[in-house]
């Protein structure tokens, strides 16, 4: 398998599955979806992840044809949708609150969509057992909704969507309503389907975790317009803005000023910290621009001793110690009085030499751990 | 101790209803039923008492005669049915006018629908008599309706409107509409939108989207409402007396017969117990219909 | 002696008054005094006049079967009053609190003892008779000058009233006024009870019903003024008023009033005491002021129906005692014929067969 089969976002000549053009939503004065442009190929499973009001909600139900678009166009398969109602397109929706139809059964919720196509009678009953196996509620088919559990809802409602054999599903929030070991079993079990069916996902959550664990590229949102768009990995170790680097993760930020830019490497002088650190790699700046110093917790190092390296080390309190179990987090206080977290992986069981309140550390990064923010 | 209280407070709140249902249905209840056992006579009041003290012996006289009248003359059993037949198709007319009204209400911007549910309620506010009264100004051989056909060359003769069965129809159905409507769209409001978007979504055209999910999801709204304008339907006194004919047979006239003409309390009493027990069935279909309503919720 | 069932429920739904020494309570027919009688009463005498008005003597009745109606004085028709006195409604008349009784006509007092064995209860209050008013030149127009206008085959003739049907027939709501009329019409007797004699009214009130627009007791008064109908069987006084509504409007609607030369019904409204009354003091009072020759002139001589009252007789206006409808000739007295009471079976049995002349059930 190649890079570009896997990742066929990276291959220049693939053709996208969905293809959104400077879409646009106004709700009055204000615009919920912003000049959104995005290429979706086949056989993804796509995040749009954003907080409330970020628009991902409206986007998505601009792609199931529920709300029509001030701007912009909205093609799956190189067919345009303008125009097209939702019982016309080749796309079903999972929806948050799942809508099934109280009055009706698992197995008749199931066959919804098929008996709107007149399909035979048999093929029918024939598809709806198959969903009802791969969704584990064979023994369901006569219950009513009222009569399940979240979980078992949640997953007739994912048999419903797939019924007809969509080109793109879309999910609200799938797994929003579920609890937290729930939604982790559930998360697989979705992927699971997914590459089953080859079907092409969209799921719009504002769970970043979630989008983490699904997404084969995320797309996240703000005010209406996609800031980034990236695979998991990308976005969370090179964000591009101060924005997603916090809103994916916990991150910690370093204003500074460009006092040396290299070929491979720069220089960035914090005020604040009264030091200046150092990026072992070129980024395009000017000299005497502003920018961001991003730093994962998981990125640091904890010392009670000065560490060998010269630069990128600071000196701080510890003030808070977090026991996680995989892991603790501390919270240093740096002299500036700007506060670090730190993430330090628990490989032993017994901690020779544990950090502990108030003792003072010093924190060390490489070259290379950190990403530069231009905004 | 003021647990205590508190049960002996809800239990007091509990019977409210119950006091209620005693003092104004059971008690009433129970004096017609007695009445329609009891045998009509030249008195104050005019039937005989059902029960006598004569030194140590107590007689019970229980007649069943009153209900035999009602079996043995078709009269009884035909007005009854022309009754229900008058009451069931101004239900259905109800809810052929009342289900789009209430639709519409229902899927109305939220700050408009106060406005629209005022307007259906507005014709209260003027009295009921009045209104029906208007009915018969509008119906009349030389009345608005007429004159405007005749005027407009549409007709020769004026059409026999009041006094008919369509008119009655026509002001049951003016006159009970608002009781189909807000039971229906108190149950269309309470949809959630998104089942009709899930329908579409799966392929279902709006119209088969209101047939597969709608109208499937209002049913008990829908047996509400028709029940609210049949069961006073039914018993009509008024509407068939101002707007029907001398040879409308309602059980409401039957029994305005009985009481002040024959003066005959105690048939007139068995005519009210039989409507009930024909009306009583409608309210448990009502209260069945309630339950499995809530089920769905 | 007028119904109107609905406007009666209305009534009978309203609260009964509350009594006090120096109030009394009257319940009266609508539009069945002069203007000015209570206020001169209570001119005269300072009691308070609580005055409320029905439509149809069923809804007087049940409330004076029930009971506790709280009113001082009622206004029942003989028929009714019968069978109210029997039922143990009202109470005797104190008859030396009554003076003014001196005034009242021997004849028609001797008249209403048919109903209230010597006067014990109940004194005259108006009289009239049920006959036939019809619209002049409607009829003229259709039946020419062989217009039988003098008999009951003007409503009761399938062939006379098959022509009659385009400009309108109407009968009053009240069984026990009809098919005593048809009885007469048919040459039987008007009091009879035998089933077969009702039954025989019923055929022959079944056979014109296909000409009949409808039974009713009180719209035919403003339908007559207005020309919507051209012959009503109704009741004197109701008639002459369409005749002054008509006048009024000056449409060119002459109505007239006509007691049948087959005879026709004579009822008499009469002033009763409830037995429960709380007032009963001050009812003699308005009983003996209402016998006062004066005031119940004038009351004639607003509503148009006849009163029993000898020493009015003066005073009552020309046009009205000259008027044969009013005060009958002595001929036509002849042929009127007191109201029947029926007792419950053949009330039911009128009642049924009325039913059927309406509805054909």
């Amino acid at each position: 398998m190649t890079e570009s089969d896997d990742q066929p976002w990276r291959d220049p000549n693939a053709q996208p599955f969905l293809r959104i053009k400077g879409l646009s939503k106004h709700f009055g004065s204000v615009a919920a979806v912003d000049k959104v442009s995005l290429d979706i190929y086949r056989g993804e499973l796509f995040c749009l992840l954003g907080g409330s009001g970020s628009g991902k909600s409206t986007l998505l139900r601009m792609l199931a044809g529920f709300e029509s678009a001030n701007a912009g166009s909205i093609e799956i398969d190189g067919q345009d949708m303008a125009g097209v109602p939702p019982y016309r397109r080749p796309v079903n929706m999972m929806f948050q609150s799942y809508a099934l139809f109280p009055h009706m059964t698992v197995a008749d919720n199931i066959a919804y969509g098929l008996r709107r196509d007149r399909l035979p009678r048999a093929d029918i009953a024939k598809r709806v057992d198959h969903l009802l196996a791969m969704v584990q509620l064979a023994d369901f088919a006569k219950r009513k909704p009222s009569q399940l559990s979240g979980g078992q809802r949640q997953r007739v409602a994912l048999a419903r969507a797939l019924a007809k054999g969509p080109k793109l599903l879309l999910l609200d929030e799938p797994l929003g309503a579920l609890d937290k070991k729930l939604r982790e079993e559930t998360q697989f079990e979705l992927m699971n389907i997914q590459e089953e069916t080859g079907v092409t996902f969209v799921v719009v959550t504002h769970d970043q975790e979630e989008a983490m664990t699904l997404a084969t590229r995320i797309g996240v949102m703000r005010d209406g317009e996609i800031v980034q768009v990236a695979t998991p990995r990308e976005v969370y170790e090179y964000p591009n803005s101060r924005f997603v680097a916090d809103f994916i993760g916990s991150v910690n930020l370093f204003e500074g000023v460009v006092s040396e830019d290299g070929e491979s490497h720069m220089r960035l002088d914090c005020a604040g910290l009264g030091t200046s650190l150092y990026v072992g790699h070129g980024v395009s700046c000017t000299l005497g621009q502003r920018m961001w110093l991003a730093l994962r917790p998981e990125k640091l190092r904890v010392s009670t001793e000065k560490p060998a390296q010269s630069h990128n080390v600071l000196q701080g309190v510890v003030e808070e110690i977090a026991y996680m179990g995989g892991s603790s987090m501390l919270r240093v206080r740096l002299p500036s009085g700007a506060q670090v977290q730190v993430t330090q992986a628990n490989l032993d069981r017994d901690d020779a030499h544990p950090v502990s309140w108030d003792e003072t550390v010093f924190l060390s990064w490489s070259d290379t751990a950190g990403v530069v923010l231009p905004s | 101790m003021t647990q205590g209280v508190v049960a002996r407070g809800r239990a007091w709140v509990a019977a409210v209803p119950g006091i209620w249902l005693l003092v104004f249905f059971l008690l009433p209840f129970l004096v017609v039923a007695k009445l329609s056992l009891s045998e009509a006579a030249i008195a104050r009041p005019p039937y005989l008492p059902l029960w006598e003290w004569d030194e140590d012996y107590l007689t019970i006289t229980l007649n069943l005669g009153n209900y035999r009248y009602l079996i043995e003359d078709a009269l009884y059993i035909n007005a009854f049915l022309e009754s229900l037949r008058i009451a069931s198709v101004s239900a259905l007319m109800c809810l052929l006018i009342g289900y789009p009204m209430a639709w519409c209400i229902a899927r109305a911007r939220p700050e408009r629908r106060n406005v629209l549910l005022t307007l259906v309620i507005l014709p209260f506010w003027t009295s009921f008599l009045l209104r029906v009264y208007a009915w018969i100004g509008l119906l009349k051989p030389n009345g608005v309706i007429n004159n405007m056909l005749i005027g407009a060359g549409l007709i020769d003769q004026p059409l026999t409107l009041l006094q008919t069965d369509f008119a009655v129809i026509l002001g049951i159905v003016y006159t009970y509409l608002p009781f189909l409507v807000l039971p229906l769209y108190a149950n269309l409001v309470k949809l959630d939108g998104a089942l009709f978007e899930a329908a579409e979504d799966l392929g279902a055209q709006p119209w088969q989207t209101f047939l597969t999910v709608t109208l499937p999801l209002s049913v008990p709204g829908m047996l509400a409402g028709c029940l609210l304008v049949f069961i006073p339907a039914v018993g009509e006194f008024v509407i068939p007396a101002l707007l029907g004919g001398a040879d409308t047979l309602m059980i409401g006239k039957v029994l305005w017969t009985e009481f002040f003409n024959n003066r005959d309390w105690p048939v007139a009493s068995a005519v009210a117990m039989v409507m009930l027990v024909v009306l009583v069935l409608p309210i448990m279909l009502l209260r069945n219909a309630q339950n499995s309503s809530e089920e769905l919720a | 002696m007028k119904q109107l069932p609905l406007a009666a429920l209305i009534a009978a739904s309203c609260v009964a008054p509350i009594a006090s020494a120096e109030t009394l309570n009257v319940y009266n027919w609508s539009d069945y005094i002069a203007e000015d009688t209570i206020e001169k009463f209570t001119a005269a005498t300072g009691i308070e006049v609580n005055y409320d008005v029905y439509d149809s003597n069923e809804v007087l009745e049940a409330k004076m079967l029930a009971g506790n109606s709280g009113y001082d004085i009622v206004v029942p028709t003989s028929d009714f009053l019968q069978r109210q006195i029997s039922a143990g409604a009202y109470q005797p008349l104190d008859k030396s609190k009554l003076p003014n009784l001196a005034n009242m006509d021997a004849a028609l007092m001797e008249g209403l003892a048919g109903y209230d064995a010597g006067n014990e209860h109940a004194v005259i209050y108006m009289w009239g008779t049920t006959g036939i008013g019809y619209n002049v030149d409607m009829i003229n127009e259709r039946l020419g000058d062989d217009a039988p206008t003098d008999s009951w085959a003007l409503v009761f003739d399938p062939d006379v009233v098959a022509k009659l049907a385009d400009c309108g027939v109407s009968m009053l709501d009240a069984p026990t006024e009809l098919l005593p009329a048809a009885m007469n019409y048919l040459g039987l007797d008007p009091r009879s009870t035998d089933k077969k004699d009702f039954e025989a009214g019923a055929e022959l009130l079944m056979s014109v019903r296909p000409h009949v627009r409808y039974y009713h007791s009180s719209q035919y008064i403003s339908d007559l003024a207005n020309g919507d109908v051209c012959v009503s069987v109704g009741w004197s006084g109701d008639v002459f008023q369409a005749r002054d509504r008509a006048d009024e409007a000056e449409n060119g609607v002459a109505v007239s009033y006509v007691i049948p030369k087959e005879g026709a019904l004579q009822w008499f409204d009469t002033m009763a005491i409830p037995v429960d009354a709380p007032n009963p003091d001050a009812a003699h009072k308005f009983i003996d002021f209402v016998m006062d020759a004066q005031i119940t002139a004038d009351i004639t001589n607003y509503v148009w129906y006849a009163n029993g009252n000898a020493a009015s007789m003066p005073l009552v206006d020309e046009e009205i005692t000259s008027d044969p409808g009013i005060f009958p000739t002595d001929a036509a007295k002849a042929n009127l014929w007191a109201s029947q009471v029926y007792n419950a079976r053949q009330d039911r049995n009128v009642t049924r067969l009325w039913t059927k002349v309406k509805t054909g059930q």
